[in-house]
């Protein structure tokens, strides 16, 4: 008896469960079809792909990511730091063959600093510039002391007439326009703005490109040099890749400080610190430097003279 | 700023710049090295192209005082030749490397290094490049000038096995990481191929 009654409750349950489940399944799968396939084409297909499953899975993984306010530091323990040299000298054999004025030395200065608030941002002239092909125009008379001075200064073109009469006729073949006072009527009657305006280039009292020595003005555009603080790093062109050692120390040096002094004159709640900083060149890669001029064993500053 | 592992991945290629061929030290007598070939690598402008871009840096990272000039044309039809200038070798140890600077007065505030020229060329020797391979005008330079080969020293050895082995083991990654991702992308199309299906 006892295998028939085996049998019988096995057969009881299976057709509970053959009963059961089917309307179930009916019902449930009624529901959610409707529910998975409804819900994503509702909410979210403008956004996301059409397999709700993967959408699914993918919103389930995303966490929010923790947003820190000041940029990454890393730990320079590990990174193997040069003398300015040895940096030299790795960049020198790196830019071999190439134009020495064409090629520039580049500084990045890393800074500890939140990601928002006022940034390092100013203007300083270089002791050994870099950028000197700068073609600058003084207007003022060709035979007066002015002349004479703005061309020993490093002026291209020094005239009146022969300047107004080259620019009517389309040659305007210089990149700043510096004018002296006493010609500044004599630029205006000759219609000049209708040509160096649209480019930029019309001398005027605001831009501080009207003056009296324009000498002086001169030294400051062919040297000038802008540096900004951008995602924490101050970056400029430091030297030409036939500089001295010597040159290259002068120019880093200043630099160093204009932006230290930047820093400090910053208020009083931002604090900003020196990180790290780095010296590389077109084709080159970056070199940490330690601070140093020299090390022990690296070759003479003499040696690394020649362009 | 780049972060410093890859900063530090970059300064590897410093080794090959210390070692490899063209890592040499010419005599205190070599002058000046000028280049003089094409810009495009045609009709036997290779060779050249390989010298300068591969031996070059090593010759000037050794002999930093030697200026090394390059003069690229835009004509390949004609010569490809590298000229070693010799100074008299009984002055040319005695007088300290030329001060040669961009830098002009009329631009600068700070001092200007005044330059100096090196001791006077007394001969010199010209290699003929075209359609020869790099390998062989180096070895025609370090005959003429008879330069000193720069071994690795026992650190640099060392270093060199430690990437030789760091290489191996990266191949080794990427070959998992490229069978996995083979795996993936073709479990991945059997499901869409089945979701397109019904």
């Amino acid at each position: 008896m006892t295998p028939s009654t085996a049998c019988l409750a096995q057969l009881s349950r299976l057709c509970i469960s053959a009963n059961k489940p089917a309307v179930n399944f009916i019902s449930t799968r009624s529901i959610s079809s409707t529910a998975t396939r409804l819900a994503p084409k509702t909410t979210k297909t403008a956004t996301r792909g059409s397999n709700p499953q993967k959408n699914k899975k993918k919103g389930e993984v995303i966490k929010k990511k923790k947003t820190s306010s000041s940029f990454q530091q890393y730990d320079l323990k590990a990174m193997e730091q040069f003398s300015l040299c040895d940096a030299m000298r790795y960049i020198r054999a790196f830019e071999v063959g190439k134009r020495p004025t064409s090629v520039k030395y580049e500084m990045a200065i890393k800074l500890k600093t939140l990601k928002n608030g006022p940034v390092v941002r100013n203007r300083l002239r270089l002791p050994h510039p870099v950028k000197t092909d700068l073609r600058i125009c003084v207007i003022c008379p060709p035979d007066s002391a002015h002349a004479t001075a703005a061309k020993a200064a490093g002026a291209t073109l020094v005239g009146e007439e022969a300047i107004f009469e080259a620019v009517k006729d389309g040659r305007i073949e210089f990149d700043r326009c510096i004018c002296q006072v006493d010609s500044l009527a004599k630029m205006n009657k000759a219609q000049m703005g209708r040509f160096l305006g649209p480019r930029g280039l019309m001398p005027s009292a605001k831009m501080g490109t009207v003056v009296k020595d324009p000498s002086t003005v001169l030294k400051d555009l062919i040297g000038g040099a802008e540096y900004r603080e951008r995602l924490g790093v101050v970056r400029m062109a430091i030297g030409q890749l036939g500089f001295t050692p010597e040159e290259m120390q002068r120019n880093i040096r200043v630099f160093m400080e204009a932006v230290k002094k930047d820093m400090g004159q910053l208020s009083e709640k931002i604090n900003k610190e020196l990180a790290e900083v780095v010296l590389s060149s077109t084709n080159s890669p970056g070199f940490s430097l330690n601070g140093d001029f020299r090390s022990p064993n690296s070759v003479t500053p003499r040696e690394l003279s020649t362009s | 700023m780049v972060s410093v592992v890859r900063r530090m991945r970059n300064l590897r290629t410093l080794l090959a710049i210390r070692l490899g061929p063209g890592a040499a030290v010419f005599p205190p007598e070599v002058n000046r090295i000028h280049m003089d070939f094409a810009a495009k690598p045609l009709d036997g402008h290779m060779g050249p192209r390989k010298f300068f871009k591969q031996c070059l840096p090593r010759l000037k990272f050794h002999n930093p005082a030697v200026p090394m000039t390059v003069n690229r044309t835009t004509d390949i039809t004609g010569p490809a030749t590298l000229t070693i200038h010799f100074a008299d070798p009984a002055t040319a140890g005695k007088t300290s490397p030329a001060i040669s600077s961009t830098t002009s007065s009329t631009t600068s505030t700070g001092p200007v290094a005044a330059s100096t020229s090196p001791a006077p060329t007394v001969r010199t020797e010209t290699i003929q490049m075209k359609h020869v391979h790099e390998s062989e005008i180096l070895s025609q330079v370090m005959a003429l000038t008879k330069a000193k080969i720069v071994l690795p020293t026992p650190e640099e050895e060392q270093e060199i096995k430690d990437l030789q082995q760091q290489r191996v083991e990266s191949e080794e990654i990427s070959k998992k990481a490229k069978i996995a991702k083979e795996a993936r992308k073709r479990a991945e199309a059997v499901i869409s191929a089945a979701r397109e299906s019904t």
